[in-house]
């Protein structure tokens, strides 16, 4: 498998973020453009890759996560969380997992 | 380590004026000095350090934390900005590089700079394993690192830790 997937997990539940708005931007470009808009399901993920496997290439990407509209908390420390990465091999899959609270943020190449 | 930072009178008489921990604080500093081979190398990082600051006025601290060499990112640059009036994108505030500590010298914003708004961290950390030379197995994941942050509440102080490798990094409200 190539391409770009994600997950995205409430910390405070322990389950998964169901409805949240991902995007997906190519941020080489100025204004970044964006490739792919979706909101996950019952699983936290999207049902179709962020960046499909015949779509791969390398580059600089950049995911937004709108947790805002989720989360409700007036105090929340964002509404759109961003993660810009780097794919240097297309060849490669790149599984970007958001784990989060209104406060905590943590993300990291998966796979 | 080479970076030296000095201590100004200025800040030798805040820390004092503190509370009994930041005497705490004081008392350590001589080992934390020794360990960074300089005898004030500790005196202006704790100056922005939450234990120190407690009670003080509001403001917006960072800590920047290397997790892939398990130290502070000294060094580090961080251009913090805030976003436009208009919504249209972020304005630049200043850049600032982390200390021996982590941490910027002075807090990102305080007083009557401390305002609501929405602001970025653009942390490079390309640049800071680049320079610290990281013998990494494979190309960098993270290159530039956005953080966004709100300030919703000038009451209360926002301390923003932040924990990053070549492909990981976490951040979080802190105290």
């Amino acid at each position: 498998m190539t391409g770009i997937t994600t997950h995205v997990l409430n910390i405070t539940t322990g389950r998964p973020l169901t409805g949240v708005q991902v995007d997906l931007y190519d941020v080489a470009t100025q204004p970044p453009t964006r490739l792919n808009s979706t909101r996950t399901n019952a699983d936290g993920r999207t049902d179709a890759p962020m960046l499909a496997p015949q779509a791969a290439r390398s580059g600089h990407f950049e995911l937004r996560f709108h947790v805002g509209d989720f989360f409700k908390a007036s105090d929340g420390l964002t509404d759109v969380v961003p993660v810009r990465f780097t794919v240097m091999d297309a060849a490669q899959h790149f599984h970007v997992p958001m784990l989060c609270s209104p406060w905590f943020f943590s993300t990291y190449r998966g796979a | 380590m080479t970076t030296t930072i000095h201590t100004t009178p200025r800040l030798a008489r805040r820390q004092f004026a503190l509370s009994g921990l930041a005497l705490g604080a004081v008392a350590l500093a001589p080992h934390a000095a020794k360990a960074q081979g300089s005898a004030t190398a500790a005196g202006p990082a704790q100056a922005s350090g939450p234990i120190v600051l407690h009670g003080v006025s509001p403001r917006l601290t960072v800590h920047a934390l290397d997790t892939y060499h398990g130290a502070a990112a000294t060094g580090l640059r961080i251009d913090f900005s805030m976003m436009r009036k208009d919504g249209q994108g972020y304005e630049l505030v200043r850049s600032v590089v982390m200390n021996a500590n982590g941490r910027s010298d002075e807090p990102l914003l305080i007083g009557d700079s401390y305002r609501p708004g929405d602001y970025e961290l653009l942390l490079h950390v390309d640049e800071y394993f680049a320079r610290k030379q990281a013998k990494l197995p494979m190309e960098p994941f993270l290159t530039k690192l956005p953080v966004r942050i709100r300030v919703a509440s000038t009451s209360e102080r926002i301390h923003l830790p932040i924990q990053f490798g070549p492909w990981s990094y976490t951040y979080s409200r802190g105290s």
